[in-house]
Parts: C-alpha cells; sequence; structure tokens
C-alpha cells in the first residue's frame, strides 16, 4: 500500500478494514509512511482502534498526535474545523498526514447524515491543500448504505489491501442527498421572534432547555448557541425566525427555522483567524453541541442542535 | 388598562448602558451586549483603546449576556492594543467560555472572576 504524496494535491482514500488485525496493519502502515517522510501525524479514531494503532506503532507512537473521535468528533460538523484544519494549520508549509475516522457503527441515525455530509465536505475544506485524510471504514459492522455513501465521499478506496479509484465519486451528491427536510415533534415548545425579541427568544431557551433537565456549562452553552441562530436569522434570515425546544432520546434539542438560504456548504466549518471579526457564530454551535443538523431550501433554513442531558 | 405594561410600551430588544470608569482608566457596561447594541460597545472599546496606557479596566458586572461577536469585538481591541493588558473584571459566563474556544492563548486579557 502506498499513498505517499509529495506534491500540494489533497489525497483523502477511505480504508475498508474487516478485522482488527487488518486496521492495525494498514493504519500503522500509513502512519509509518507519514512519518519516514518527516510528516506530521495525527490519528483520530474512536477508542479502541486509537488503541490498536497506538500499540501497533510501539515506540514510534510518541511522534504521533492521538485523539478519541468519539470525544473530538461527537459531532461531525466541528471535525473539520476543530481536529482537520486545527492539526494541518498547526503545521504550514508541510504536508500533513492523519487517519480520521467519524463513522462507527454506534452512530445514530440523527447523526449519521451529518457523518456523511461531513465526510463529502472534506473534499471541499481541504481542496488543493497538502494533506492525506485516511478514513477507516468497518465493512463487517457498518451498513451497506454507508459503505456505498462512502465510495461517494472518497475519491479513492482502499480495499484487501489494494486501491482503486471509485467510480461513484461525486461528494456534492451526499451534501445535496442529506438535506433532509427536518419535523419538529408536535410537543416541541415553538416562540416567534424578529429583532426585538432576541432577550426574551434567550430566556425562553434557557427556561424550557433547564426544564428538560439541562444544567450548569450545558445550559450556558444552549443560551449561547440559540443567540448566535437567533442573531443570524435577524441578520440574515429575514429578519427573524422561529426557535423550538424539545426533548429526544436523553437529549435537549433546540432549532431555529428562518426564511433564509444557507448557499455556503462551509459555513461554520472554518476556522476563523485570530483577529477575524465574523464568522464564528455558527462555529460556536458546531463546537458546543454534540449535534448539529441543518436543512436548507429556498423557502427557509433549520438549524437544530443537540446537547447531552 | 395599565399603561406601562400595555400596547405604548415598545420592544426594542437588548439594552446596553456603558461608559467610562470612575477613577480608573477603562469602562463599566450595564446590560446586555448582542447585536442591537453592538456598535456602543464597539465604540467605547475603541475610547478605551484610544485612552490606553498600560491598564485598562473593562468591568462587566452589570452585564447579563454578551453573543460571540461581542466577545470578539473585546478580544481583537486586546490583541491591537500597543502594549499593556486589559483587565475584565465580573464578566457574565459566556465571556470566559468564548476566550476559551475562540483565544485560549490570549495574554492580554485579565480576567477576574464573579
Amino acid at each position: 500500500m502506498s499513498m505517499t504524496t509529495t506534491d500540494g494535491t489533497f489525497t483523502h482514500p477511505a480504508l475498508f478494514y474487516r478485522s482488527q488485525d487488518e486496521y492495525a496493519d494498514r493504519t500503522v502502515a500509513f502512519v509509518r509512511e507519514g512519518l519516514a517522510a518527516g510528516e506530521p501525524v495525527a490519528v483520530a479514531v474512536p477508542g479502541p482502534n486509537l488503541e490498536l494503532v497506538r500499540t501497533g506503532l510501539g515506540g514510534d507512537a510518541r511522534d504521533v498526535t492521538f485523539l478519541d473521535m468519539t470525544d473530538a468528533g461527537r459531532n461531525p460538523g466541528r471535525i473539520i474545523p476543530g481536529v482537520l484544519r486545527a492539526f494541518a494549520d498547526a503545521h504550514v508549509r508541510v504536508r500533513v498526514r492523519i487517519v480520521g475516522e467519524p463513522v462507527w457503527s454506534g452512530r445514530s441515525a440523527a447523526e449519521y447524515p451529518a457523518c456523511a455530509q461531513h465526510e463529502a465536505l472534506i473534499n471541499a475544506a481541504f481542496a488543493g491543500r497538502p494533506a492525506t485524510i485516511l478514513c477507516p471504514y468497518d465493512e463487517t459492522r457498518l451498513a451497506p448504505d454507508v459503505l456505498a455513501d462512502a465510495l461517494v465521499t472518497h475519491p479513492t478506496v482502499i480495499a484487501r489491501g489494494r486501491e482503486r479509484v471509485s467510480e461513484a465519486y461525486d461528494w456534492q451528491a451526499v451534501v445535496a442527498r442529506y438535506n433532509e427536510a427536518l419535523t419538529r415533534p408536535p410537543e416541541a415548545g415553538v416562540l416567534a421572534f424578529g429583532a426585538g425579541e432576541l432577550p426574551e427568544v434567550r430566556r425562553f431557551a434557557v427556561g424550557r432547555a433547564a426544564s428538560l433537565g439541562l444544567a450548569g456549562q450545558r445550559l450556558q452553552d444552549a443560551e449561547l448557541a440559540v443567540a448566535e441562530l437567533t442573531t443570524n436569522s435577524v441578520v440574515h434570515g429575514g429578519g427573524g425566525g422561529t426557535l423550538a425546544v424539545w426533548a429526544e432520546a436523553g437529549q435537549v434539542v433546540c432549532e431555529v427555522r428562518d426564511t433564509g438560504r444557507l448557499t455556503d456548504p462551509l459555513a461554520g466549518r472554518r476556522p476563523p483567524e485570530r483577529g477575524q471579526i465574523g464568522g464564528r457564530g455558527l462555529l460556536l454551535v458546531h463546537y458546543v453541541a454534540d449535534l448539529v443538523r441543518v436543512h436548507t431550501a429556498d423557502d427557509g433554513t433549520a438549524v437544530r442542535f443537540y446537547l447531552d442531558v | 388598562m395599565d399603561g406601562a405594561d400595555g400596547p405604548a410600551r415598545v420592544r426594542t430588544g437588548a439594552v446596553l448602558d456603558v461608559g467610562p470608569l470612575a477613577g480608573r482608566p477603562g469602562i463599566r457596561a450595564r446590560g446586555e451586549i448582542g447585536v442591537s447594541t453592538r456598535l456602543s460597545w464597539e465604540n467605547a472599546l475603541t475610547e478605551l483603546s484610544r485612552r490606553h496606557s498600560e491598564v485598562s479596566y473593562v468591568e462587566l458586572s452589570g452585564v447579563r449576556f454578551v453573543d460571540v461577536a461581542g466577545v470578539t469585538a473585546l478580544a481583537v481591541t486586546a490583541m491591537n492594543l500597543p502594549e499593556g493588558r486589559m483587565v475584565v473584571e465580573r464578566p457574565p459566563p459566556q465571556l470566559p467560555r468564548l476566550l476559551d474556544l475562540f483565544w485560549p492563548s490570549l495574554r492580554r486579557i485579565e480576567v477576574t472572576p464573579r
């Protein structure tokens, strides 16, 4: 297996694996190839797989950055800014190499569309950048349509030790397919707002979220995230919108709808420059939430975020 | 009908009262820092940086809420100070949270908690 690319192009292969041994062999070889070429290397995968790579690397593990993806990448929407770009931007002017595993068999039905869109958007976020991001997929435990999506979001795929071009590659198709309409449950508490009601809508969100069990830092994060989404609606989304808050499977969900359309698929996924004035609102929502889902169309946009109680 | 709570009361959103500190260099603010009060907040920060030397104080014990753009304005003002530091006193909880998320190594700002 050789995917070493020394020019400035971006390489984004999917790795289909069928056993722990195969996983360890392939990822460790990939990491060692990068270390040998002098590339900074990060491994961001779920905890048990992290240990497989660490053990396989032995002493070489000290030269590698390890991140548990179930924590750093719990919300798929923060993986590009918080994990991948954060690592790449810390090593400018050199090629970087990352093992990134954002999709695992425990991902929920609500999370998966955001995972697939994230995988697709990596191609846009890293176009023209000198990086190799290898994305492992567990062939034995992931659903066939998840594996089929991986062929659409990755230009190449490695299976049984052979790398081939994916004929199905078309990342925009996955962004569009998982831009799914979102339905509010009937029990959701809903409040309409305009520019004059931003403090009221924030207080409404805090009151509802607290009554549904959110507290402490998580409640403060919900208030901040609602403030950013409702402010976006006032400034960019037609001057106002509606907020809904409800509980779902151990989480509190807050959703803001307005009549705007989100045209930039990477909105909220670009790390800002330190001195940059705007562009942190949606990024904040991605950073603090456990999941963010978006649906945008000509007649409006809905952004909802989930926080564990 | 109670006139004070009736139709005559116009909802104008967040209110912010901001001005110079008495006896020390810097500003104090009271209310909320959000999209409808951003201009007066930014103007006050501009005035602070114009008068700044060594240490400026930003007293926020009366501020209930500050949004991302409000903290961004503060951080960018601090970064652009030619020298010295900014001491932010008793801010609402959003401020240390956002500084920690977006400017974890910003030494120019010192926060004294509530």
